[in-house]
């Protein structure tokens, strides 16, 4: 009797031709890819914008930007959709906004993909270095030295925002180049109860420890005082540096990449050992992960007798509607005082804000809209309307401006912070060694870790990256 | 002459062709095997082009030390992505810190879920409603309930510290310290994954045939024995599958712990699928991070067939 033949089932051999081929199929497809990316060996560098801004389109367009969603990202978008749409109708902005813990994830994974849905990036000032070494966006050094008036800008801040390699603080350094041009200006702000404190804000950093403590006894249910303190973007690692500068520490040497030693100096130490065994226990219970916004809610609700933010997201604790300190703007100016901070052995202040940056992988009538833009934005006029309109800018006439120092009362402190400014790492690596440091610190202010050990470990960690270019295997560990 | 043959059988919907096809048309008809081919293939190219070619391209790249963004060629360092990860003291801690979490959730959620399972088998009005709202946790995104989580544990603001104060008790700061940031991430995987395995449990009990208890009334065992000898010898092959795709799905957690505590404090509550998006995302060092994904498949598959012969001889026992 014959048996039919199973349906389904094949002979060995012919089992064996097909899985050879579909493994054939796969090392090939494998190899293809392999190929390509061996392709782009060559040495990645920032292509060039053209000196002069090409023919710009007459048909519709719309430039689009990506930012964190704060308050500053929603100003832009309206301003400049009033604004700019006078000189180019056809052109509509758009400012796309992630989370602020997403921030450096979302550009960097499209610029990965050699392919973004942005055409304008607006980069932290030490997200330059990374961004520069991929190629991910152009080189605007002609651009700049063929439309903008660089001489009306602070050296510094047309440094800190658009210059690679990183230049020393305070200064620019003129032969190097430009990839940036500034879009908003920040700095901290100190927050002091005037009605529990006084008006005269403290001075110096420890007058300021003394005075938070003795409001936190006098006024029970307020903290003496409200910081950022998460790990998650830079929060905690910003407390740190600028503990850190105003005891007069360094965050490393730049021309001999050396951190370990330098970071857990002395000086470092005594700025670990204030900000852990001083100024943390003068801070709300569970504050440990809070950033901008709790430190802000904070103040609104009256729980902190001291408080420190970016100026640049500040403006909402003068909202009535935000605020349990007033009904009005002028109730809630009667309590709320903003001084620059407080000095010690230095008068160092933190560097915040941001710069835009061409997209190198937007289509070129989009790289010629943007182009156009930055040249339009950088404008005098158009710097004191931005600052009218909630902006901080970077152009020294529109800081003096009374368009600008009349905006919000934390203007002035901004215009007096400019020179004493400091800022991070603007290296490739930059995002590694602030997350090191924001875990480490922020480990340190909750408990996890001793002061001490926390500040060694970070150099070493932090060193350790930095060291680590030519290492085989085990990058990013 | 020969009687036709028909061209139905007795049985419904089968029908036998009556002649060969005819010779010289064009089309040919599909095989059995053509068909199946035909459609299997797009699912099994999509399969390819989605799962396997990734996992090789992957496999790849964990031998390489190329980065996503720098591009550039892709250097071949042969074992030392591996050996950096094992060797790593950073991948221990995270390493502990996921085995704590994934005992620790996996077996609140496996005795709570089966006893809230066993409890609402024995209820004959209302289970099917008492049912449906036990598993709306298990319906929420877990960003969703890392979000609201997040707020209720707030400690200056959260509703949970607000009831523990009306009862005089003393705030805790349950997403910023040490101890109690594990346990809180714990707490809420239990309580949004507890249903899962609710009803799987619930599934097996009312499987169980009812006779093997009304044998055992009448043999008057008591309500502990019946427990014992029916109910959990044969819920248990059940309630172990449960636990083993809990388990897996606890081992690569990374939504709950970037919501509510980043990792932290410090990097207390790193898991391993929370470093790996570190390594790959925050230095984009591609190739380390594809060794440490890897890693991290060869851990589970392993584990889980250890498991799987466990729960086979449990079977055959």
């Amino acid at each position: 009797m014959r048996h039919p033949k199973r349906v389904g089932r094949t002979s060995v051999s012919g089992r064996k031709v097909r899985l050879a081929t579909a493994a054939m199929l796969l090392l090939a497809t494998t190899l293809a890819a392999c190929g390509d990316g061996q392709d782009d060996g060559t040495k990645a560098s920032a292509p060039k914008a053209p000196a002069t801004i090409p023919e710009l389109t007459k048909d519709p367009l719309t430039l689009s930007f990506i930012w964190f969603d704060w308050p500053p990202a929603h100003a832009l978008e309206d301003f400049a959709n009033a604004e700019y749409k006078k000189e180019r109708p056809n052109a509509t902005i758009k400012v796309n906004t992630v989370p602020n813990a997403n921030w450096h994830d979302a550009m960097f994974t499209q610029f990965a993909a050699r392919k973004t849905d942005f055409d304008i990036a607006i980069l932290d000032s030490q997200h330059i270095g990374e961004a520069v070494t991929n190629g991910n966006i152009l080189d605007l050094t002609d651009f700049v030295k063929k439309n903008i008036d660089v001489d009306a800008y602070n050296p510094y801040l047309l440094a800190a925002y658009g210059q690679f390699p990183q230049a020393e603080t305070g200064k620019r350094d003129e032969n190097a180049s430009l990839y940036g041009l500034p879009l908003l200006g920040d700095t901290w702000t100190m927050i002091y109860r005037k009605d529990l404190i006084g008006d005269k804000p403290p001075q110096t950093w420890d007058e300021m420890i003394s005075v938070a403590a003795k409001c936190q006894a006098d006024n029970p249910g307020v903290s003496g005082l409200a910081f950022h303190q998460a790990n998650g973007s830079d929060a905690a690692a910003v407390t740190y540096n600028t503990v850190n500068g105003v005891y007069g520490g360094n965050l490393w040497n730049a021309k001999d990449r050396k951190i370990d030693g330098v970071l857990n100096d002395t000086a470092g130490h005594e700025a670990m050992d204030v900000l852990v065994n001083k100024m943390k226990p003068l801070t709300a219970k569970g504050s440990g992960n809070w950033f901008i916004d709790e430190v802000n809610a904070a103040v609104a609700q009256g729980k902190a007798c001291i408080a420190f933010n970016w100026i640049a997201a500040s403006g909402g604790l003068l909202d009535p509607k935000q605020s349990t300190l007033g009904t009005s703007r002028e109730q809630i100016l009667g309590k709320l005082g903003f001084a620059t901070l407080p000095t010690q052995k230095t008068n160092l202040v933190p560097l915040g804000g941001m710069g835009m940056h061409v997209s190198a992988y937007s289509p070129s009538a989009q790289q010629a809209e943007a182009l156009n833009f930055m040249r339009w934005f950088e404008q005098a006029d158009v710097q004191r309307k931005w600052a009218a309109a909630g902006g901080v800018p970077a152009r020294t006439d529109a800081l003096q401006s009374p368009e600008f120092l009349n905006a919000g009362p934390f203007n002035q402190v901004y215009a007096d912070s400019v020179p004493r400014m400091r800022d991070m790492w603007n290296v490739p690596e930059y995002a590694r060694l602030v997350d090191i440091e924001n875990t480490g610190v922020n480990a340190a202010l909750n408990g996890a870790k001793n002061p001490k050990a926390a500040l060694d470990d970070i150099a070493r960690e932090q060193q350790g990256v930095l060291d680590s270019s030519n290492r085989k295997g085990g990058g990013g560990l | 002459m020969k009687d036709p043959v028909p061209l139905t059988t007795d049985r419904p919907g089968q029908v036998v062709s009556a002649t060969p096809p005819a010779p010289g048309r064009s089309r040919r008809r599909l095989s059995d095997r053509g068909l199946a081919v035909v459609f299997v293939s797009p699912a099994l190219l999509l399969l390819l082009g989605m799962s396997v070619f990734p996992l090789l391209w992957a496999l790849y790249l964990s031998f390489t030390d190329y980065s996503a963004t720098r591009g550039g060629p892709a250097r071949f360092v042969g074992f030392g992505n591996y050996t950096a990860i094992l060797t790593s003291a950073q991948v221990h801690q995270r390493a502990l810190t996921t085995l704590i979490y994934v005992v620790g959730a996996v077996t609140l959620q496996t005795v709570l879920g089966f006893a809230i399972a066993y409890l609402i088998s024995r209820r004959t009005h209302g289970r099917g409603v008492l049912t449906t709202l036990f598993l709306v946790p298990m319906m929420l995104s877990p960003v969703v309930v890392g979000l609201f989580w997040r707020f209720m544990l707030d400690a200056q603001f959260g509703v949970v510290n607000s009831m523990l104060g009306s009862l005089g008790l003393g705030q805790v700061e349950w997403l910023t310290r040490q101890r109690t940031a594990l346990v809180s991430l714990i707490v809420v995987d239990t309580w949004q994954w507890t249903p899962f395995i609710m009803l799987i449990a619930l599934a097996g009990l009312t499987a169980v045939p009812k006779y093997l208890y009304e044998a055992a009334s009448i043999d008057r065992a008591s309500e502990w024995f019946r427990f014992r000898t029916i109910t959990l010898p044969l819920v248990w092959p059940l309630l172990l599958i449960a636990v083993l795709f809990r388990a897996i799905e606890a081992f690569r957690l990374f939504d709950l712990v970037y919501i509510l505590t980043s990792g932290g404090p410090g990097v207390s509550t790193e898991t391993l699928s929370f470093h790996v998006y570190k390594v790959a995302f925050l230095g984009f060092n591609t190739g380390t991070a594809s060794a440490y994904g890897i890693l991290m498949v060869l851990v589970v598959i392993v584990l889980t067939q250890l498991y799987l012969r466990y729960l086979n001889k449990l079977k055959e026992g």
